[in-house]
């Protein structure tokens, strides 16, 4: 932590409040919108694909190890100190994107575009295991026999073979992955363009 | 009670909720209440949302139909008695750890959040959270201004161009309020990673809590529960 120095953090805070604000604007408008129970796809593709831009926008600006798990840990602790916003499940959410986006950059070591795509790509994608995982975690194992029954009545219901059913779970994974993607090509242009404009490469090797 | 309370709350219930099935889960439950309604009555509203109710209880409305195999016939439908069980055990479950979380972590102020990241050491990330936090209103408030002054330019028009300039404006708009930030902050000689963190003592309630915490402990340990 001692290779941070106050821009560094100021920026941290920045962007993890940038992410909050889009967490509890548009996400409270888009959980009235389509409740949970209703909707599992469209607000956490949303949601995580504005997230993943935001937190990699601010990779640019403070290119420390770790700063993109800092910023989301700002934004889930925004999130939970917002007023109705003590809630396990988009904290966990917003953490595990954090952890996710963050390991494939210590794995690439300096900041690339492919780092950026793939890191986004699999904090989108955790929104899809992030439901299974909470239910489980929450309601303990009876809950997978839940599942199993639901994805076999659902399947006899709608005359579908159970393969249909796991294929249409293969595209909502892999809709869920391209969001992310895009969201990390949009991340690296934006926080080039913005870098440009401003006439700076590495904010966090200044003095302060 | 202090931040460290909560925390310890949070944790002990946390685990608690994992070990313990069945009845239990009751007791467990009751005990959250107590503490609720000693140290935590803010996080006591979580019981005053419908949301909250209908996620818990739709364990309970689902358990009969969808566990185990259907033994009782009420009306045209036919239920099982084993599913309901599950199910009561599973809304039992999500109820206790759901509120854990909402009485213990969800709890804590801004304030008190700044001051366990001190005092573990991590000044800078409680620098960051309350940034970020008194910045919120003022972060939204600019976006919402770019965002109107591009639609009454036009933006319409050209979506895409506009999203851009959108885009680009509010990071470059951010950044600049961040520079404001840090000549505060130097001007005040602030230094994340130097100084004494300030003291943050545990008080009366805590080893109150330590003490219920510890005697339930030894309950479920006894019964063979843990």
């Amino acid at each position: 932590m001692s290779s941070y120095n106050v821009r560094s953090w100021v920026t941290i805070g920045l962007f993890g409040a940038l992410w909050a604000v889009v967490e509890v604007t548009l996400g409270s408008y888009l959980h009235l919108i389509f409740p949970s129970q209703a909707n599992t796809f469209l607000t956490g593709v949303v949601m995580g694909g504005i997230g993943v831009g935001v937190a990699l926008t601010g990779r640019h600006f403070v290119p420390n190890r770790g700063s993109v798990l800092l910023i989301g840990v700002v934004t889930a602790l925004l999130k939970l100190l917002s007023p109705g916003g003590a809630q396990l499940g988009p904290f966990v959410a917003i953490v595990m994107e954090s952890v996710l986006m963050e390991a494939v950059l210590w794995i690439a070591r300096t900041p690339r575009r492919w780092a950026f795509v793939v890191g986004g790509a699999l904090a989108v994608g955790w929104n899809f295991f992030h439901k299974f995982v909470m239910m489980r975690l929450l309601f303990g194992k009876g809950i997978v026999e839940v599942y199993t029954k639901m994805v076999r009545d659902g399947s006899q219901m709608l005359g579908l073979d159970v393969s249909a059913a796991i294929l249409i779970i293969a595209v909502l994974l892999l809709a869920r992955l391209v969001v992310g993607g895009i969201g990390g090509w949009v991340a690296w242009e934006l926080g080039g363009a913005v870098a440009r404009r401003l006439g700076r490469r590495t904010p966090a090797a200044s003095p302060h | 009670m202090s931040p460290w309370g909560y925390l310890l709350f949070t944790a002990w219930a946390a685990l608690a909720t994992t070990m313990t099935a069945g009845w239990w889960l009751m007791g467990l439950a009751l005990v959250e209440l107590a503490f609720g309604l000693m140290w935590s009555r803010r996080g006591l509203r979580l019981l005053h949302r419908p949301r909250f109710w209908a996620f818990v209880l739709s364990a309970v409305a689902l358990g009969p139909f969808l566990i185990g195999e259907p033994d009782v016939a009420v009306g045209p439908l036919r239920l099982s008695r084993a599913g309901f069980t599950a199910g009561l055990e599973m809304a039992g479950r999500a109820f206790t750890l759901t509120l854990a979380f909402g009485l213990g972590i969800a709890s804590l102020s801004l304030s008190d959040v700044v001051a366990v990241f001190d005092r573990l050491g991590l000044r800078g990330l409680g620098f960051a959270t309350g940034l970020a936090m008194n910045l919120l209103g003022t972060l939204r408030e600019m976006a919402t201004v770019t965002l109107q002054t591009i639609w009454l330019r036009g933006g319409v028009r050209r979506p895409w161009t506009a999203l851009r300039l959108f885009l680009v404006t509010t990071v470059a708009n951010t950044l600049r309020y961040g520079d404001e930030v840090i000549n505060a902050a130097a001007v005040r000689a602030f230094d994340p990673n130097g100084g004494q963190p300030a003291p943050l003592p545990l008080r009366r309630a805590d080893l109150w809590l330590l003490a219920l915490l510890a005697g339930y402990t030894g309950v479920l340990l006894a019964v063979g529960m843990w």
